[in-house]
This record gives C-alpha cells, sequence and structure tokens, in this order.
C-alpha cells in the first residue's frame, strides 16, 4: 500500500510518476530473479547434457581403438597348398608362430590360453594377406593380427591386475605373455576400422556397426519417402481444403491422439498388419520403415498443418485476388512459406523415428545379424536396438562398444539434422 | 478534442429539403445507372446466419470510381468482397440475390470464380505482395493466366505495369529485389500494379491507402485518377476527404443498409439521410 500522503505534493495532488517509481526497485527485482530463473534452468539442462556427453565418450572413445599383437608367422609349404589356398589350414600357421614365441608352453590346456591371446580372426586375416602375396609363400612374414577382446581390455586399462587370479578374465601366465609382448613390442594399438566396417558379432574385437548403421539408413529412407508426402499431403488438404465440419474435427483429435500412442503399439500393429496379414519379411528396413512412418505421421501431419496456419492470410487472399485457383494459390505461394515449418516438423519425426526401438523389436529387428544389408528387403538391425543388443552383451568388452555406438547414433543424428537445417536455410533464402 | 468541432451541424444550405429520418432504413437516392458494369441487386451477406449486410441494391458504372464510406462495421468491405467473390473463401459466409456482370449473375453455380477475379481484380488493405521478387510479383498473374508467352512479353507488361502505377523509377534497379522489401506505399502500389498486370476490367479496393502517410496516399490516389480512364474502381475509404477527392459517386453504409448513394458532391454537401450527415459532419463514426 501506498502512503498517499507522503506522496502528496504541494497542490495536494498524487502524480502517478511519483507511484510509477515507487513501484519500480520491485518491478526490476521481479525481472533480476526471473533472469535468474531462466539462466538456472539453461545451466542445469546444459550440465546434464554434458554429463551425458562426457559418460559416454569416456567410456567410449577406447572401442575406436583396436589393440594388435604382431606375429612372425612361418608360411609353411607342407600347409599352404599354392594351388588350392582356401583349405590351408591358417589357424595351425598361426599357433605355431605363438609358440615359436613361447616354446615353453607344452601343456595341452596352457596351448589353448595361448592361443586365445590373439583373435579367432587372426586365421582370416592371414589367408587374405596370404592371397595378396601368393610369392610370400615358403617365407617367414610379420603380420598383424587382432588380440583378443580380453588382452584389449587388458591393455586399456579395465582389468585390474590386483583383482585375485580367480575372478580375473586374464590368468598370471597369460598376463606375463602379455607383459612379454609388450616389452618386445610386439603389441600396439591402431585405429580400430573393424567397428566401422564390420557387422555385428559374438566376438566383440570383431563386432562392428556398419550393419546397424546401414540398417538405420535404409529404414530412414523408407520413412522418410512415406512420411513426408503422406503427412505432407494429409496436412495441406486438412489446412487448406477440408471443409471445417465434425468429420474433420473427429480427424483433427485422432490424428493428435496417435502422436501419443505408445510407440510399441505401432509395432504390434506392424506384426500385425505388414507381417501377418500383408506376408512382408520380417527383420527388414522396409518393413521397419513402413512402421516407423505410421509413428511419424502424426507428428509431421501436426508440425505441417501448425506451418501451414502460420502463413498469413494476406498471403491467401493476395493469391485468390489476383485469380490464383485455390490449388495454385497453395503450390506457388502457401507451401513455399510453410516448407520450412514443415521440414522442422518432419527432423523431429525422423529424429523420433532413428532413436526408436520398441516398435523394431516387435517386427523382428532385434535379431542377430552378422552380414551387412545391401538393400531394403535384407535383414538388418537398426542402431538403437544395436545399442540395446551391445548394452545387453556380458562381455565387457561391449560396454565401450556401446557407448560407442552412441556416439555413431548421435553424429548420425547430427548429420541428419545438419542437413534438414541446410536444406531449410537455403529454402529462406530463397523468398 | 474540442466537442463542439466533432459534432458541430455544417450550416444548412436555405431551401434544403428536411432530411430523411434515421429510422429508415430503405437505401436513398438513385441506385441505378445507365450501362452498368456490375449490378448488386438484393445482396445479402450472412456470416454464419448472423446478418452482415442485407438487400444492397447498387449499380457499379462504367470508368467510374465508386467510393464507399461508413463507420467500422457497417458492411462496406463485405459488400466489396462480394463484387470479386472473395467471401467464398469465408468459411461459413452465405451470399443471397444477384450481382450482374455482362448480364450474368456472378454467384451461378456455373460461374468460375478464377477467371471471374481476373477480371475483378482487388487491392487490399495491408500491401501483401508476394515473398518473391518484384518482377515475380508482377508477372505472376499473366503466367497463370497465361497472358505472356516469353520472356520478352513479362519484361514488356512487367516495366508498364510498373509505369502505370507510378513505381517504375523507383524500382527499376532492383527488380529481382523481394516485394516485401519495399516502403509501404511502394508495396501497395506493387499491388496495384500487380493488380492491372492482369488487365481487368474492374478493381477493386479496399482501405488501400489506410496504413500510408499522406504523401504515399497521395501518389496512390493519384494513380487511382489515371486509373479511372481505363477501369471501374470501387474503393472502400474510411477518409471521407479520400472519398470527395477522387470519386464520382459515394455509396454511404450504416449497420450493414446501404443508406444513401449519390454523386459524391452531393453526398457531402447536401446529404439527404440523417443518417449520412451525421457521419460526415463527424457526429460519430
Amino acid at each position: 500500500m501506498y502512503n498517499l500522503k507522503e506522496l502528496n505534493n504541494a497542490q495536494g495532488r498524487v502524480r502517478t510518476i511519483d507511484i510509477v517509481k515507487k513501484g519500480l526497485n520491485r518491478r526490476y527485482r521481479k525481472e533480476r530473479r526471473f533472469r535468474i530463473f531462466g539462466c538456472a534452468a539453461v545451466i542445469i539442462s546444459l550440465s546434464f547434457l554434458s554429463l551425458l556427453f562426457i559418460s559416454i565418450i569416456s567410456n567410449g572413445y577406447t572401442a575406436f581403438l583396436q589393440t594388435m599383437v604382431r606375429l612372425d608367422v612361418f608360411l609353411d609349404t607342407r600347409v599352404i597348398d599354392k594351388d588350392n589356398l582356401a583349405d590351408a589350414n591358417y589357424s595351425k600357421l598361426i599357433h605355431e608362430a605363438l609358440l615359436s614365441v613361447y616354446p615353453d608352453v607344452t601343456k595341452h590346456n596352457d596351448r589353448r590360453k595361448l592361443y586365445g591371446l590373439v583373435s579367432t580372426s587372426a586365421a582370416y586375416r592371414l589367408r587374405t594377406f596370404v592371397a595378396k602375396n601368393r610369392h610370400d609363400i615358403g617365407t617367414r612374414i610379420q603380420i598383424w593380427v587382432p588380440a583378443d577382446d580380453d588382452v584389449d581390455m587388458l591393455m586399456k586399462g579395465y582389468i585390474d591386475r590386483d583383482t585375485p587370479e580367480s575372478q580375473r578374465r586374464i590368468d598370471d601366465r597369460q598376463l606375463a605373455w602379455v607383459d612379454q609382448l609388450v616389452r618386445q613390442g610386439q603389441i600396439k594399438k591402431v585405429f580400430n576400422m573393424t567397428f566401422f566396417t564390420a557387422g555385428d558379432s559374438r566376438e566383440p574385437e570383431l563386432a562392428g556397426i556398419c550393419g546397424a548403421l546401414f540398417g538405420s539408413f535404409y529404414t530412414l529412407i523408407v520413412t522418410l519417402v512415406l512420411s513426408f508426402p503422406i503427412g505432407g499431403a494429409a496436412a495441406v488438404y486438412l489446412e487448406e481444403f477440408a471443409p471445417k465440419n465434425r468429420w474433420t474435427d473427429i480427424i483433427e483429435v485422432n490424428i493428435n491422439n496417435l502422436a501419443a500412442v505408445p510407440s510399441i503399439v505401432f509395432g504390434l500393429l506392424g506384426l500385425a498388419v505388414f507381417l501377418n496379414f500383408f506376408g512382408l519379411p520380417r527383420s527388414v528396413p522396409l518393413v521397419g520403415g513402413l512402421v516407423l512412418t505410421l509413428m511419424t505421421l502424426p507428428t509431421i501431419i501436426i508440425a505441417s498443418r501448425s506451418a501451414l496456419k502460420a502463413v498469413p492470410s494476406s498471403i491467401r487472399e493476395a493469391g485468390l485476388g489476383i485469380g490464383a485457383s485455390k490449388v495454385q494459390m497453395v503450390a506457388h505461394h502457401v507451401l513455399p512459406q510453410a516448407l520450412p515449418g514443415m521440414l522442422t516438423g518432419t527432423i523431429i519425426g525422423m529424429s523420433q523415428a532413428l532413436g526408436e526401438t520398441a516398435p523394431l523389436l516387435m517386427i523382428g529387428m532385434v535379431a542377430f545379424i552378422v552380414d551387412i544389408p545391401s538393400g531394403f528387403t535384407d535383414p538388418s538391425t537398426v542402431l538403437p536396438v544395436q545399442i540395446y543388443l551391445w548394452a545387453d552383451s556380458p562381455e565387457r568388452a561391449f560396454l565401450e562398444k556401446t557407448s560407442a555406438a552412441i556416439m555413431v547414433l548421435l553424429v548420425f543424428l547430427m548429420v541428419m539434422n545438419g542437413v534438414a537445417i541446410f536444406l531449410r536455410k537455403r529454402f529462406e533464402k530463397r523468398h | 478534442m474540442n466537442q463542439e468541432q466533432t459534432t458541430g451541424h455544417l450550416p444548412r444550405r436555405p431551401g434544403r429539403r428536411p432530411l430523411v429520418e434515421r429510422t429508415e432504413r430503405e437505401t436513398v437516392g438513385q441506385t441505378a445507372v445507365e450501362n452498368p458494369r456490375m449490378s448488386c441487386q438484393n445482396v445479402g451477406v450472412f456470416y454464419d446466419s448472423k446478418k452482415a449486410i442485407s438487400n444492397i441494391c447498387l449499380d457499379i458504372g462504367r470508368n467510374e470510381v465508386i467510393a464507399m464510406i461508413g463507420p467500422s462495421g457497417c458492411g462496406k468491405s463485405t459488400f466489396l468482397r462480394c463484387l470479386n467473390r472473395m467471401n467464398d473463401t469465408i468459411e461459413g459466409c452465405l451470399v443471397t440475390g444477384q450481382i450482374l456482370m455482362d448480364g450474368k449473375n456472378i454467384y451461378d453455380s456455373d460461374v468460375d470464380v478464377v477467371p471471374l477475379r481476373a477480371q475483378v481484380g482487388m487491392v487490399f488493405q495491408k500491401p501483401n505482395p508476394f515473398p518473391k521478387s518484384i518482377y515475380d510479383n508482377i508477372a505472376y498473374g499473366a503466367r497463370i493466366h497465361g497472358l505472356v508467352q516469353n520472356r520478352d512479353e513479362t519484361d514488356e507488361l512487367v516495366v508498364g505495369s510498373l509505369k502505370r502505377a507510378g513505381l517504375w523509377n523507383e524500382v527499376k534497379d532492383r527488380l529481382e529485389m523481394p516485394g516485401t522489401s519495399l516502403s509501404g506505399g511502394q508495396q501497395q502500389r506493387l499491388c496495384i500494379a500487380r493488380a492491372i498486370a492482369v488487365n481487368p476490367e474492374v478493381i477493386l479496393m479496399d482501405e488501400p491507402c489506410s496504413s500510408l502517410d499522406p504523401i504515399a496516399t497521395a501518389i496512390i490516389e493519384e494513380l487511382i485518377d489515371e486509373l479511372k480512364q481505363d477501369y471501374t474502381i470501387a474503393i472502400v475509404t474510411h477518409s471521407m476527404q479520400q472519398a470527395s477527392r477522387i470519386s464520382q459517386r459515394t455509396a454511404y453504409f450504416h449497420q450493414g443498409d446501404l443508406i444513401e448513394i449519390g454523386p459524391t458532391d452531393q453526398i457531402f454537401l447536401n446529404p439527404l439521410h440523417q443518417l449520412t450527415e451525421d457521419y460526415i459532419t463527424g457526429r460519430f463514426g
């Protein structure tokens, strides 16, 4: 309450400016408080985000490195038949190479442990090498082969040497062998190309993200190609052409409801309709894309409608007033104006689709698939499902792969959004 | 504001007939003209069964500027928008009566609004150029109607329209700039140029100067004066001075009724209806 008497000036009248001034401090305090709240909110959300990034990157960056072991292999002509390279026993050559480093290992069990230092893929590497270098057969060569995932974990410091031997994945003898390899310079860490070129595998050192990456790519292509035209056309029709009556009201309410339906329900729908009724194959990007289209459509329709609503009606009147037909008015004037907004809605929808796991589980995209899909009807998995699968695996090495896969997913997302923002900016500039 | 100024009466000229009572809602004055361009008969408009205008009879002559004045919400814009069926775009809008053009009711079910609107152009209250280049703004209408076949014809049309709208000298160096980058007055002239580029027979103007400063207004009024040689112009305006400057006939609307129609001089100097006099003397509105 104001003390009016105090505010009275010589003429005995209250001046408005005095009342205003009295309240000024309070108003500014309020403003400051609001700004502080706002800043705090931004800082909190940013810190959570950075926490997420820090934890993922610190867990996952090692997955981009792979421990390699150098072996001196004697390409014995008794083992390799020059005319029949495929049938040679390359594992035996690898084993002999290992034994030549540790000649004192004689017991069967110990030998198996010794052979376990390198990945089972070492033999394939050797075969590839021999196929490329036929003239080396009969000589002694040096080859870098991937280490086993346990050795890899040890080298990356994830295995604590102080834990009791019985609880360690690597026992004391293996530790000694590895240490000897390190001393002899026979172990190094290189960039893990396998991670980007291979499909999934039961062996962590052989598992790659490429299959899931392509699966996601094909799935999203299907989703984009279907959902943007359908969603856009539906939005344009509902917003610009449809009469406003009870039917369109019902349709609008239902679209809004669909946007809130749990995604697993769309998965079940896809399972029932696309797989059981139409008999489409399981685990394929085509069906995944169809299911994600169902899920993405409401988002795109709602965003597109609000983008269309935001186009000023004066533009519509201008078009009609000059004698444009309704379709011309929409196509020439309204759509170009609304397109950036429609694209934004599509980006949001596609980002949701990229991160969606649940509906894809229902149509079998959770299967363990080693091959990299080469088309829309090849069995495949997608990035988030791959993350789910790896997070579920018992091997320690899959932990870092999980984080690395999340990083790949985020980069995929950023690239996708970047392209869309670029397109949108270009479109905005043209008008 | 001084009260006496706003409600003061014009001095009645001697020998003047008594005014028609305020309660009387029949149209006063000569609604018909010889050889009209458009002829409205008993036009009524309802928005969701709410009456906006009713029972309007009015002829629009050839090569005349007819002004429509009246207080806000009196239905003058609604009436204007009937003339090229722009009211069709409003949900729940119903138009009754007849508007004849070349002997044909434009509200007949077999009338196509697209050629109608090419014939009856419109300039809106707020300048609304397309968010395209100045060139494309002008060329658009002619392109969709197929009035131009090639680039040369289009160039000629654009230059001609801009010259007629008195905008050429100001924009000749920047035809590729967006139309929205012009000033308000230039934008409105661009809209007029856009309207005349499709060579309509009637141009409807819905308060074209309401958002412009006096200088831009003067330029547009001059333009209207020139255009009337080739076109019929129906203009809605809030400015009585503007109506008296540019129009030959003036129609006064009040609460959805056409109260009085007559030569502009007569309406402003010697109105027959009490409501008209109230309005032009500033008693309300």
